[in-house]
């Protein structure tokens, strides 16, 4: 455990701590390029050059380890002096060509240049000249020119991905990276390379020359792709997902995030269910769920069991709220998991199970005592009577047989995937349009928000079961998300103590299992991010709060 | 009453009310903003034409009257439809009927009916004018048209008491209230050389009565009940023929109290020194006639000058005025001319 | 201390008015009879015939300049709609066959109907491509869709640059 001084001011930090995390968790900034918390460390931009009392020149402090007795000083003329030079000679070949650039705005380079050197070039000659624009892979554009060679897209694809397809080649100013000769950078977490990336060398193809980045605005939300749930930060521009990026999450994806949650944005919005529909007839939200109301409960009357299927996409929220409300009303109720289909896992992220929330909807069937019936065989039964949740049902779904089936059947979701079977249709949000929060297979729970506004007609799943509720005659009370989790925390074992203010932006693990070893928090320079990214979500929890009262 | 009365009263009515009164007042609406335009060193109204003709923008009244009658009849809704249909022509009416006492020329022959009572028979009429301004302001169903209407009453009614005092000199000295008889009075010479028109013996009258007429004529500087800065006024909901009406009605008053003003303070058709009774018959006639037509047109001339120089008054101000400064000068003016006549 | 404004109390004459009104009418009515009688000292023109010379530094129409293959120096880079202090400019950007800059708009469109011809989009340009100096005053339209000046437009009224862009190097 050594001691040491930064600036003056004294850490003691774990044995192996590099400098510049002992910095970090003090908060003093040193600039860096090619230093990444995920990524090891490779010390070839000298950005982080800072001066210590162990050498007579500067040192990388991306490199060096903390020392007891170590002082360190990181803004003498000396060191400031080299991060000038530093920066003029990586900027010596650079094209500047910012307007161009999707980087521009949030680029590493155009930051270090206004605060470390802030001169025009004295570089008189020709420069450099590489390719440009290169589509080195399916999802990723590369441009050797604005390439800084700090080699971060190279150690994480042979680290993280496990997929070691780039290297740099060349040497000296005709360096730059590449692909082996007819490989392709292919890896389905390709596009966290881009996201490395300080500059607009690797940019992503899905958002090129989509949307300036200073025009977004971000919201911490959660990834639906597998059950995994990575963090994700969605960026939006005039109502419209323009890119998702990763979020640094310690408890489930460290900085990652893989290629197919982040371009599955793009389906979304595609067949939206536009109205409610009675027997294949648009009609007014609030009419047809009167109608729908009526017959229902002429239908439990007449003994009819009713059977809910649960979409693992709805929200812990949501899927409370259905079931407390068919519990009371409906006691016999039958109840399936549907959703999407298994996928194949992988040693990184992705997870077997293609849904967000299974393992949040078993919790809360298991709280009420709830055996579900499989999904495949639900048809063979003939309900008569069927409510589906769901943002999608697969079109191998089992589901829609089941509503097929049965007499009076009603859909609520976001696409219009059953297509006119169904007695009822009522649209639902999507998951970018969504408030609440998921747990994902190793039972972190974090929470969901809606990065877009949903359509006019569509509806939050527990506003349309409160809503059903009051018709049916037995009102669920506070139907708002607070009120929802209050009840929550109140009838589930693993929720109890929780608070929704307190699921920050890391989540919360319910419990431990053997699972998420691999999950096992990252050692040290984290230790500041915790209370930044707690910062960054402030303004979301604010319209939070707004949207709840 | 014989048929040739008939016609010849008639053919007055169209000459006098239509030909006259109407196309000066319809001029008078180019003749404002030519005017303005020119005080102001702009070149004003010039463009509308007729086969290339745009005779100094003469055409203006023409295209306007075109516009008028081609633009949406608006009635808002909750407004008393007949009210509202009939307030545009209550305005329009008082200041045609006006005309039937006044004399144009010496005689009978003159003057569509010669009453007796001509200037009480101008107030009563003149009266009715205030009805124009308040129901369509009450009957558009909006705050800020009952706001100017209720304005309009309020002024008209202040300043019809000091119009009607100021003439009471006049009447003194006269000895009469019919209008031919007046001008016929001011034919006489004061100390043989000087005409004794009414400006000559009773100037304050003739200042307070062109203050108080053209207040009652609701123009700058007494426009508060339009008041285009704040509410609007009382025709504000109204379009079209109707509103033109309105703004037509306020032109052709303009005529009425010039009308008035040459009647009373300059001699009407006298021709100063010229055939004082009137029976000369002949050129002098036709001359005497011209006499009044300029006079008028004169007369027209001072109020859209006094219009363009003058700022508004503040609404206080104008009530201040009426009632604190007009009304006491006009009984100043009476006791004081009483007593000139006493002595004499 | 701020100056003290002499202020004359008004004297019998002005209270009392009348000399005033007097001294506007005679004002008024010489202005009347000198342009009546001697036809000068108009100081407007007549319009649409007559138009006086803009500065050379007026901020009118918007035009796009061009480069010296005539295609548009513009390459999307957004920086005039994020200095539009009114929004007015809508930019989408795409790929272009000029491998030099890559990007360019497919659609550049200024809604005239909102722009206030400040100029920002002017001085944030960082190509010379978007000038307000063409001279030409904004023509209303009859619909607002004629107020949308698309791309085409813009570009109709540019001209080639004399500033090199890219840098001098290049």
């Amino acid at each position: 455990m050594p001691t040491l001084k930064i600036d003056g001011r004294e850490i003691t930090v774990k044995d192996g701590t590099r400098v510049i995390e002992a910095a970090d968790a003090l908060g003093i900034p040193i600039p860096r390029f090619c230093y990444h918390p995920g990524l090891p460390v490779a010390a070839n931009c000298r950005m982080c050059l800072v001066e210590t009392n162990r050498a007579p020149k500067p040192v990388p402090s991306c490199h060096d380890f903390c020392g007891d007795g170590m002082e360190v000083q990181t803004a003498t003329e000396k060191v400031i002096e080299a991060r000038r030079a530093v920066l003029e000679y990586i900027l010596l070949n650079h094209p500047v060509d910012c307007p161009t650039c999707d980087q521009a705005g949030e680029c590493d380079l155009q930051d270090q240049y206004f605060e470390y050197d802030h001169k025009p070039s004295r570089h008189a000659f020709r420069k450099a000249h590489k390719p440009k624009a290169r589509a080195i892979g399916p999802r990723v554009v590369y441009d050797a020119e604005r390439c800084i060679n700090c080699t971060r897209c190279v150690r994480f694809c042979e680290d993280i991905a496990g997929a070691p397809q780039l290297r740099q080649i060349q040497r000296g100013e005709k360096a730059y990276i590449d692909v082996f000769p007819g490989t392709e950078l292919d890896n389905p977490y390709s596009m966290c390379a881009a996201d490395v990336c300080p500059v607009g060398a690797l940019t992503v193809r899905d958002f090129r020359f989509k949307c300036r980045v200073w025009f977004m605005k971000g919201t911490q939300s959660v990834c639906g792709e597998c059950s995994r749930g990575c963090s994700v930060r969605v960026d939006t521009y005039k109502n419209e997902v323009q890119r998702i990026v990763p979020r640094h999450n310690p408890n489930v994806n460290q900085y990652w995030a893989c290629d197919a949650g982040r371009t599955a944005f793009h389906s979304f919005d595609e067949g939206r269910l536009e109205a409610a529909r009675v027997r294949g007839r648009d009609t007014d939200f609030d009419q047809a769920l009167d109608q729908f109301a009526h017959d229902l409960e002429e239908a439990l009357g007449k003994g009819l069991t009713p059977a809910v299927i649960l979409s693992p996409f709805m929200t812990c929220e949501d899927a409370f709220a259905a079931i407390s409300l068919f519990k009371t009303k409906a006691p016999g109720a039958v109840y399936s998991i549907g959703g999407r289909e298994d996928g194949e896992a992988d040693e990184v992220l992705i997870r077997a199970d293609r849904n967000p929330n299974r393992a949040g909807l078993k919790m809360i069937l298991d709280s009420f005592g709830i055996e579900t019936a499989p999904i495949k065989t639900l048809h063979e039964a003939a309900h008569p009577v069927v409510i589906a949740f769901g943002y999608e049902f697969e079109e191998r779904n089992y589901a829609k047989m089941a509503v097929q089936a049965a007499q009076l059947s009603a859909v609520f979701a976001s696409m219009d995937v059953i297509g006119d079977v169904e007695t009822y249709a009522f649209p639902a949000v999507s998951p970018y349009e969504t408030y609440g929060t998921w747990v994902n297979e190793f039972g972190v729970i974090q929470r969901v928000r809606p990065a877009v506004k949903a359509p006019e007609a569509a509806k939050q799943a527990r506003r349309f079961i409160a809503d059903l509720a009051e018709r049916l005659g037995a009102p669920l009370g506070d139907a708002s998300l607070v009120g929802i989790f209050g009840l929550m925390t109140e009838e589930i074992e693993e929720f109890k103590g929780l608070e929704l203010d307190a699921v920050g932006p890391f989540g919360i693990k319910l419990w431990e299992d053997a699972a998420d070893v691999e999950a096992e928090t990252d050692a040290g320079g984290d230790e500041a991010e915790p209370e930044e990214a707690a910062k960054e979500s402030g303004e979301s929890n604010k319209t939070d709060s707004a949207e709840e009262a | 009453m014989d048929l040739t009365f008939l016609l010849m009263t008639l053919l007055k009515i169209v000459l006098i009310c239509f030909v006259f009164a109407m196309i000066l007042g319809a001029i008078l609406t180019w003749g404002e903003r030519k005017l303005s335009a020119v005080v102001q060193d702009r070149i004003g109204p010039n463009r509308a034409s007729i086969l290339g003709v745009t005779a100094l923008g003469l055409m203006h009244p023409i295209a306007d009257m075109l516009k008028a009658f081609t633009k949406e009849d608006f009635v808002p809704a909750g407004a008393n439809r007949f009210l509202f249909a009939m307030a545009p022509m209550l305005a329009m009416v008082p200041p045609l009927v006006v005309f039937a006492v006044v004399p144009f020329g010496p005689g009978p022959d003159f003057v569509i009916a010669p009453l007796d009572t001509g200037v009480l028979f101008i107030f009563a009429i003149g009266g009715m004018g205030i009805y124009g301004a308040t129901l369509g302001g009450w009957s558009s169903n909006n705050s800020f048209a009952l706001l100017g209407s209720l304005r309009a009453a309020a002024q008209m009614i202040s300043y019809e008491v000091s119009m009607g005092l100021n003439l009471v000199g006049i009447f003194m000295i006269f000895g009469t209230v019919s209008l031919s008889n007046i001008v016929l009075g001011q034919g006489q010479l004061l100390w043989g050389w000087l005409p004794m028109w009414g400006i000559v013996v009773q100037p304050v009258a003739f200042i307070l009565f062109m203050t108080a007429s053209m207040a009652e004529n609701k123009r700058a500087p007494f426009d508060l009940p339009e008041g285009e800065s704040e509410i609007l006024g009382y025709n504000l909901e109204y379009s079209s023929m109707r509103f033109a009406l309105f703004f037509l009605s306020e032109f052709v008053e303009i005529v009425v109290i010039a009308a008035m003003a040459a009647t009373l303070f300059f001699g009407g058709w006298q021709i100063p020194w010229v055939d004082p009774q009137g029976t000369a018959g002949g050129w002098i006639t036709v001359g005497q006639v011209a006499a009044f037509v300029g006079k008028v047109v004169f007369l027209c001339w001072v109020q859209l000058i006094i219009r363009w120089t003058l700022p508004r008054f503040r609404y206080d101000q104008v009530m201040a005025l009426g009632w604190k400064y007009l009304l006491p000068l006009s009984l100043l003016n009476i006791v004081a001319t009483a007593v000139v006549l006493a002595m004499l | 201390m701020g100056k003290l404004v002499d202020r004359p109390e008004p004297d019998v004459m002005i209270q009392s008015y009348l000399p005033e009104v007097w001294n506007g009418m005679k004002r008024v009515s010489k202005h009347f009879f000198a342009n009546l009688l001697m036809k000068k000292g108009y100081v407007t023109i007549q319009y649409p015939e007559q138009k006086i010379d803009y500065a050379p530094r007026f901020r009118g129409n918007h035009r796009l300049m061009h480069r010296e293959d005539g295609t548009v120096r513009c390459v999307a880079c957004f920086l005039c709609s994020t200095a539009c202090p009114a929004d007015c400019i809508s930019i989408v950007a795409g790929e272009t066959d000029n491998r030099d800059v890559e990007k360019a708009p497919v659609k550049f469109e200024i809604d005239h109907l909102r722009c206030i011809f400040c100029g920002f989009c002017e001085e944030a340009c960082p190509c010379d491509a978007i000038r307000l100096d063409s001279g030409e005053h904004r023509v209303p339209a009859f619909t607002r869709k004629d107020e949308m000046s698309g791309k085409e437009d813009l570009l109709s009224r540019g001209g080639p640059s004399i500033s090199k862009q890219g840098g001098e190097f290049k």
